[in-house]
């Protein structure tokens, strides 16, 4: 353990972990949510580790600072004073815990199997912003359209839901 | 250097934290939460396998999954909101019309 990359990396799993499971198991949603915050910030550092500083600035400007923005918005818009009295979990909550285990077990086992391709030739320009932004735009532009279509499709989807019904 | 299946054994461990509070909260806009945690924990699997392979794309396909998440958000709690016109509070376990 002298490669200080690696003890950074065990203490942002470690954050990542604690903050995840208080952030579904805690009473009150602003707590949660606000546990997800510290989620996504110590995501963020991990991706900063690997290399991909673009997904550890997109994750903090759109992840941290948009949609758990909005989650929040639309909770203290809502004000549900009863969600926070009521049980937290359904009753069928220990079956739960077992199909995310069984999950984490399956996944953890599958690490074991000799599938994984052998790492790439080291590539220092590999993570930066430039050779993304070479990729998404001229070998994966088609996929870049059609998410810039989805988000069109999500935009008008939400309008459509949350308008208010009017008589004419 | 950071060991590709640190990263995976991780990436495992969020999603499946996610997936209990996703079947077991009550609360719909926590289980929406829940379900950013599940996609999150697909990006780091994404950039472990970028970092590991040497190969950019791995961040674009984290970048696409930021975006629908992006659009689950709004479509979620769009539906949340004309849910919670139409009923009293947002527990799940009300909303029972489709169930049988």
């Amino acid at each position: 353990m002298t490669n200080p990359g690696l003890i950074i990396f065990y203490y942002l799993a470690a954050a990542s972990i604690a903050s995840a499971a208080l952030a579904v198991t805690r009473h009150k949603p602003i707590h949660s949510l606000l546990w997800v915050l510290s989620l996504f910030l110590h995501v963020a550092g991990i991706f900063l580790l690997m290399g991909a500083e673009f997904l550890a600035a997109v994750q903090v400007i759109v992840y941290a600072g948009a949609i758990l923005i909005f989650y929040l918005f639309f909770m203290m818009l809502l004000d549900l004073p009863r969600e926070a009295a009521a049980p937290r979990f359904s009753a069928h909550w220990p079956l739960s815990v077992l199909a995310g285990a069984v999950f984490a077990t399956l996944i953890w086992r599958a690490q074991d199997l000799p599938w994984l391709p052998p790492p790439g030739a080291p590539n220092p320009t590999s993570g930066n912003l430039s050779s993304v932004g070479r990729e998404l735009f001229t070998d994966l532009a088609v996929p870049f359209e059609i998410v810039s279509l989805v988000l069109l499709a999500a935009i008008v989807g939400a309008v459509v839901m949350a308008k208010r019904k009017t008589e004419p | 250097m950071v060991p590709v299946g640190a990263c995976l054994a991780l990436s495992a461990v969020l999603f499946a934290i996610g997936l209990f509070g996703f079947l077991s909260r009550r609360n719909l806009i926590l289980m929406l939460v829940s379900v950013e945690i599940m996609l999150n924990a697909v990006n780091v699997s994404f950039a472990a396998f970028s970092h590991h392979l040497s190969e950019a794309r791995g961040q674009v396909m984290a970048l696409f999954v930021i975006a629908v998440a992006a659009g689950e958000a709004a479509i979620g709690l769009g539906l949340v909101l004309a849910l919670s016109r139409n009923r009293q509070g947002v527990n799940v376990e009300d909303v029972t019309q489709l169930k049988w």
